[in-house]
């Protein structure tokens, strides 16, 4: 019992080695794999994952088209109305526009999402509404970076791409923020395309026939839609304003007064799934063909149509539960549109073929041990002692090792550049493991357990010095979005704690073992 | 196998005067040619395209190199052979235009596209901001270290100064050969300033903080770091030479730069800073 109390550090280590054996060889033990994946996958040795670099494929980093307008003080119920004004003002296609009440009506913002706006353009358009705002600035919203990081997350999951990663990034003390989008196994121009893509959205008005069987006749095409805006209104809560093309107006309005909307009617027969078995008077929604959104028609809309009086502001509103329901409907009548497009001429693009990522998987693997060949080589030949020598290579590597594991068990996608700090925490490993043998060995004889402690306290001083530093020359790394440089940081400095704290001191009780033991 | 020992320098031969002449002339020269590069390039170190703006390929073909660089309508800034690998060539251009390039890639006859990447110019000079930022606030925070752990100016300052030439000296050295500043070299520099700080904390701490005569702690001290540097030195000189071979430049231009980097820390520390510290032991602390 007491040995393994002494030894402790040396039983944490086997503990974290058995530990990352497990992470990086059983399969389905990292969260969020399964253990059929890996299965499937017969040439998956390990759990680690692979960046582009080094399995092939694409990442994709393009920043957000937009200006924005901050300090627009506009009430809910405004949005949708402002939205609309602005775009006549700019000229602008109103899906271009998106306009966001903030807290209390204060605080608002107005994006403008096309690249020929500029700040002054949409400064003079937002005073002609007569709102003044703060600052105008280019770039986004943090909301309209989330939703474009989902939307395409959306994207990329419905086009069948596995394992596509996408994240919103953005510089410290910069304005301008990206999306930067990972996809294996696509070609760049597939990846945009995918991007690109728009769905269909329809309309169809439903309703029964003389016969009893129901009709469903398509009243609005995609390009009916002039404008779509979620809102918070004070009479009906939140809703979607959906704006039809004057020139659609009248036939629409026509048209559901044929289908007998010409009064006020309820849905009552909505079927989510499959617009054929949608029984009674609604209005229905389809993206793709998919019906999501279904609806009676109100009194005061049933009128318009019926008065012919719709064409003179042909707009109508989608009540929603909430106002997410509201944004999503709007999403969705937008097509599946990206909320703002990406700005692909501005972008950073990297695709690497399969096959040359595989070649640079299988020579960084033989780089990596050629290296630690030749540090084996220098410190044998240093201290000539197999003993010493030895278990300090088996240690530095036991580093890598553990580092491994916990990428795998992070499932964080290995790159080169992972790959360089892999070595430099090997580099700075065995450096250490150096400063604790030549405290511990050259300065006589080790004679007792306390010799040997005050040794290693002193090497461990030096040691903990440089690994903060190292650790401080990191860090700002780790923050910047220097491409690839962050996952280096990172990479290094949870090997040099990962060092400090368990792997060296563990050398040190090895060492101790075995200068005690010649005694 | 070989054993080497390090060797015992003889420091009293040499005047405080004469040891810190190389160093400093060496870190002048590299100066003046970072200097000069500024005047002549509008930039002291060659950006590469990570930080100008631009794209590369990297291609497998049977073509000749003339014949690649014909093959393009986006001028061509250089072809190059991957060493240690027939018929592969990367390609630089000026341009972020990626998918002409792309393009006449595929088209072709004969030729395959292995990888292509492209920064804007937006990008690059993002880039360069946060490397600048990145380093600056790296360098800063190891002297603000170096200063907390030593507490005392000439041994702290030592540290700095010689952490500094290690970075200035490796950059000037990638302008004369030709390496161009890209995000692994950044990563490799920052690299410098954890390695460079290594032996020199060694050092100090053997000078000020142990009992024993300054010699005696600087050989010992020395027996260490030498060790230590050299291992890296080892380790990274057999990256270097393994990764141009395969042509795994990112990994190749980190090696070379910190090769270049620890040859200049072995001069800093046992020239600089062992010199720094004599002073300060034998003279500076009666002032």
């Amino acid at each position: 019992m007491s040995t393994l109390r002494e030894n402790w550090r040396i039983a944490l280590l086997v503990v974290l080695l058995l530990g990352s054996a497990v992470a990086l060889f059983v399969p389905g033990t990292p969260p969020g794999t399964t253990p059929e994946e890996g299965a499937g996958d017969a040439s998956k040795v390990s759990n680690l994952q692979y960046g582009i670099q080094l399995s092939g494929g694409t990442r994709i980093r393009a920043p957000i088209v937009g200006t924005t307008a901050e300090g627009v003080d506009v009430a809910p119920n405004q949005t949708a109305a402002l939205a609309q004004n602005v775009s006549n003002e700019l000229g602008i296609d109103p899906i271009d526009v998106e306009v966001r009440a903030g807290q209390r009506g204060a605080n608002g913002t107005v994006e403008v999402f096309t690249r020929n706006v500029t700040n002054q353009e949409l400064r003079a358009a937002l005073e002609a509404e007569g709102y003044n705002p703060s600052t105008i600035r280019p770039g986004v919203t943090q909301a309209t970076r989330e939703e474009m990081v989902e939307s395409v997350t959306d994207k990329i999951r419905t086009s069948a791409l596995s394992g596509g990663r996408v994240q919103e990034v953005s510089a410290p003390g910069s304005s301008r923020s990206f999306i930067s989008i990972t996809a294996p196994d696509r070609e760049p121009e597939a990846l945009v395309d995918i991007l690109e893509e728009r769905g269909v959205v329809r309309m169809y008005a439903v309703y029964p026939s003389n016969n009893g069987s129901y009709v469903r006749e398509q009243v609005l095409s995609q390009d009916e839609f002039a404008g779509v805006a979620s809102d918070d209104t004070q009479s009906r809560g939140p809703v979607a304003r959906v704006t039809v093309e004057q020139s659609a107006a009248e036939r629409f309005s026509s048209e559901m007064v044929d289908a007998g909307f010409g009064q006020a009617r309820s849905c009552r027969n909505y079927n989510h799934s499959d617009i054929q078995q949608t029984e009674g008077h609604c209005l229905v929604a389809t993206l793709n063909g998919e019906p999501f959104y279904a609806r009676g028609v109100a009194p005061g809309l049933a009128e318009s149509f019926r008065e012919n009086t719709f064409k003179d502001d042909p707009i109508f509103v989608l009540p929603a539960d909430s106002m997410e329901m509201a944004r999503e409907i709007e999403l969705n009548l937008k097509a599946g549109r990206l909320p703002a497009p990406l700005d692909f001429e501005n972008s950073d693009q990297l695709s690497l073929s399969p096959a040359l990522a595989e070649q640079f998987q299988q020579n960084s693997l033989v780089t990596g041990l050629l290296a630690v060949l030749a540090v084996s080589m220098v410190v044998y030949g240093r201290y000539g002692r197999p003993e010493v020598a030895f278990p300090m290579i088996v240690t530095a590597l036991s580093e890598v090792f553990i580092l491994l594991g916990f990428v795998a068990l992070v499932q964080y996608p290995l790159n080169l550049s992972h790959l360089a700090g892999f070595i430099a925490v090997i580099g700075t490993g065995v450096d250490d493991l150096i400063i604790i043998a030549d405290e511990i060995l050259q300065q006589g004889k080790v004679e007792t357990g306390r010799v040997f402690q005050s040794r290693f306290r002193k090497a461990f001083w030096v040691i903990g010095a440089a690994a903060a530093t190292t650790i401080v020359a990191m860090s700002p790394l780790m923050v910047l979005s220097l491409g690839d440089l962050s996952g280096f940081a990172i990479i290094t400095i949870v090997g040099v704690l990962i060092g400090v704290l368990v792997t060296r001191p563990a050398y040190g009780d090895i060492l101790r073992n075995l200068v005690l033991d010649e005694d | 196998m070989v054993e080497f020992e390090v060797p015992e320098v003889d420091y009293t031969q040499y005047s405080n005067r004469q040891l810190v002449a190389v160093p400093l002339a060496v870190l002048l020269v590299a100066l003046i040619v970072l200097a000069g590069w500024w005047a002549m390039t509008g930039s002291p170190v060659t950006l590469g395209v990570d930080f100008k703006g631009g794209s590369e390929v990297t291609v497998e073909t049977t073509l000749s190199q003339q014949e690649i660089r014909q093959s393009f309508d986006e001028p061509v800034v250089s072809v190059q052979g991957v060493q240690g690998q027939s018929n592969q060539y990367i390609v630089t251009f000026d341009s972020s235009n990626i998918d002409a390039i792309r393009q006449t890639v595929d088209d072709t006859e004969g030729m395959e596209r292995l990888r292509s990447g492209t920064t804007s110019p937006l990008f690059g000079a993002e880039n360069q901001r946060l490397a600048v930022v990145g380093v600056g606030v790296a360098f800063l925070g190891m002297s603000l270290l170096a200063f907390a752990l030593f507490r005392t100016f000439v041994p702290s300052i030592a540290i700095v100064i010689s952490a500094f030439s290690d970075i200035v000296i490796p950059v000037a050295i990638m302008n004369l050969v030709g390496i161009k500043l890209s995000l692994g070299t950044v990563a490799a520099l920052l690299m410098l300033i954890g390695y460079s700080v290594d032996s020199d904390i060694l050092l100090n701490n053997h000078v000020l903080r142990r009992s024993g005569g300054f010699y005696e702690s600087t050989y010992r001290a020395m027996r260490t770091g030498v060790t230590m540097t050299l291992t890296s030195i080892a380790a990274m000189a057999v990256m270097a030479v393994t990764a141009t071979l395969f042509g795994i430049e990112l990994m190749a231009s980190i090696g070379i730069v910190l090769v270049l980097g620890l040859t200049a820390d072995l001069m800093n520390t046992y020239m600089l800073n062992v010199t720094l510290l004599r002073w300060y032991k034998y003279e500076g602390v009666n002032r």
